[in-house]
């Protein structure tokens, strides 16, 4: 299993949570997974085997150009992507806050009568 | 000053929406000037956007591929000119109402500037970011009354939007590996020779890309968290959802697929239009259908833009100029009509107290300004000669005869007559008698004493729209001026 495969394993996992699971919290939980998934799976495009830390001192930049390293971009690249999905997840357990204030249920079954 | 226009007509806005919900003084007026002030920046472009020239800026100075730049030509100029209209309508009818707080208009300012920059940017990850940013504003509008079912409708929004979106992401993602980079020029240069070797992996982010955006815009299997979500909104949210958000997918759809997969092979290989010309077909039928059946007004309104965007995606199928030009046509003028009848729809709503179409006898003769408004617009959605709506009809239908597709030209009319069928009947109520004097209903919308200046500032938006709408039908070529080199670029991009 490379990581890559794992990442994309990952993302059914957490489609299947966000479209069989009857909680509001649980389907937020799957998101959160979907979320991780993709971080996981940009950080294994930029991985490199054996790769060092992207960060070239001064003195090591003579001989740095020999050594392997690993992509800096991609890992940027997530930086930003974490931060939207936390907010993603916060603006939705906001919005499960007031729907269980309004029907005090979760259950998706049971908001869908209504 | 001058050199930093482009960023400015995106930050500013956003900057403006921060200071609103810190101070909480002088909402409107802040709020309009800075809307103002982007539509002016942007107007400053046009006249060298029509001369052909491609104006980018590049974020702190760093060249294209390195750096995040911008890009406008003419048809993000196009798509970015719609927004700020609408967008400056949707705060003009909005003013009279005392319920929209800071927090209203601040969301607002961040939906209408991160589509500016989902429109501008020229980088796929930016994309994405950005448009991250226009559903995360959208969830909240969507939910601005906090009811109950409306909360429910925007949960099921975010939950298919936010999976789409990491849909998106993984494409992105799976280019980046191939192509080493994220601006949409350089990977379209690379992507016919990582075709040659891995065409799998460009198919299955074709794949993502308008899986993604099919459900941004509401294709039609994946067109589910629409007409809750439409309808539930505040009259002028759902005006900007109906008018510009749903089309901003269609232009990262058009910028992806006509900007980046347009090289010979793919074009060969898989046809990627042909993708579109069928879902459109079945989007628009289907939208049209269920219209139909429809009890609720704003509920019919929003599948009524389900089946506007099937045409649309029709005419972008037919990959020839005059469908091209039908459908960017149609993106104007379906954002011009939808808003308009959404802004009605909320002043009906307010009038009469109920959102059911069988409870709006009689409205006709009570408001009669309101109820022709509707009518002219609701002929224009129909596509009644006079109107736009039937300049860019006619235009679609004669690219797929042009295409050889006339069983589609066929289909787009018998949708036509389905939406003569829905709207007719709207209109049949209005002036019909009513049935039980009306005892004014507690509505769910606004209550009316909520309102001030009601005269000015509500009906004013539908007349100005209702007045592009009647000008672009009386003089297309007006439109058709402001569409012509966009469609150009789509053309040499394909060419290319």
């Amino acid at each position: 299993m490379t990581p890559i495969n794992i990442s994309l394993l990952l993302f059914m996992i957490g489609l299947y949570g966000v479209i069989s699971k009857n909680n509001l919290i649980k389907k937020i939980i799957g998101l959160a997974i979907i979320n991780a998934s993709v971080v996981l799976f940009f950080i294994a495009i930029g991985y490199r085997e054996s790769g060092l830390a992207p960060i070239m001192s001064r003195s090591e930049a003579v001989d740095s150009a020999n050594k392997i390293f690993v992509n800096p971009i991609p890992q940027a690249l997530m930086l930003t992507a974490i931060v939207v999905s936390i907010s993603l997840t916060a603006v939705a357990l906001a919005l499960v806050v007031k729907i269980y204030s309004k029907y005090k249920t979760l259950d998706v079954q049971k908001l869908y009568e209504e | 000053m001058l050199n930093h226009l482009p960023i400015l007509i995106i930050i500013f806005p956003l900057s403006i929406a921060f200071i609103i919900l810190l101070f909480k003084k002088y909402i409107i007026a802040l709020s309009t000037f800075s809307i103002l002030f982007s539509l002016a920046s942007l107007l400053k472009f046009a006249p060298s956007v029509y001369k052909g020239q491609i104006i980018s800026y590049h974020l702190g100075g760093w060249p294209a591929p390195l750096g995040i730049s911008l890009l406008i030509d003419s048809l993000s100029f196009f798509f970015a000119l719609t927004v700020l209209l609408i967008g400056m309508m949707v705060i003009i009818y909005s003013i009279p109402d005392k319920k929209y707080n800071h927090n209203y208009y601040f969301l607002l300012l961040i939906l209408l500037s991160s589509m500016v920059g989902t429109i501008f940017t020229a980088d796929i990850f930016n994309m994405y970011i950005l448009y991250d940013l226009v559903a995360i504003a959208t969830y909240l509008l969507i939910a601005y009354y906090q009811h109950g079912v409306a909360l429910k409708a925007s949960f099921n929004y975010l939950l298919m939007s936010a999976v789409g979106l990491s849909l998106f992401l993984l494409g992105v993602g799976s280019l980046y590996a191939m192509s080493g980079t994220l601006h949409i020029a350089s990977i379209s240069e690379q992507l016919p020779e990582i075709f040659a070797h891995n065409p799998q992996i460009i198919i299955m982010s074709l794949v993502l890309v308008i899986t993604s955006m099919g459900i941004k815009m509401a294709m039609v299997p994946l067109h589910g968290w629409l007409p809750d979500a439409h309808s539930l909104a505040p009259s002028p949210v759902s005006a900007i959802l109906s008018g510009v958000v749903v089309k901003v997918g269609l232009y990262c759809l058009i910028r992806l697929i006509f900007g980046l997969f347009s090289t010979e092979k793919i074009l060969v290989n898989i046809a990627s239009h042909y993708i579109l010309m069928v879902f459109g077909a079945i989007t628009l039928l289907f939208g049209a259908m269920m219209a139909l059946t429809q009890t609720d007004l704003k509920r019919m309104l929003a599948y009524s833009t389900i089946n506007q965007i099937g045409l649309i995606l029709i005419g972008l199928g037919f990959n020839i100029y005059s469908g091209f030009e039908g459908a960017l046509f149609h993106v104007l003028n379906h954002a011009l009509l939808k808003s308009a009848l959404f802004f009605c729809a909320g002043i009906i709503i307010i009038k009469t107290g109920s959102k059911k179409i069988k409870e709006l006898a009689g409205f006709g003769k009570k408001n009669p300004v309101v109820a022709f408004c509707f009518v002219i617009l609701s002929l224009g959605i129909i596509g009644i000669p006079p109107m736009n709506g039937f300049v860019s009809k006619f235009l679609i239908c004669l690219a797929a005869i042009e295409a050889g597709y006339s069983i589609l030209a066929l289909v787009i009319i018998f949708a036509s007559l389905i939406t003569a069928a829905y709207y007719f009947r709207v209109i049949q109520i209005f002036y019909s008698e009513p049935i039980q004097p009306n005892s004014n209903l507690p509505n769910i919308d606004v209550a009316e004493n909520s309102l001030f200046w009601d005269k000015y500032f509500r009906l004013w938006p539908i007349y100005i729209l209702t007045g592009f709408s009647l000008m672009l039908g009386i003089l297309p070529s007006l439109g058709l001026s402001l569409i012509r080199p966009a469609v150009k670029i789509l053309l040499l991009n394909i060419i290319k």
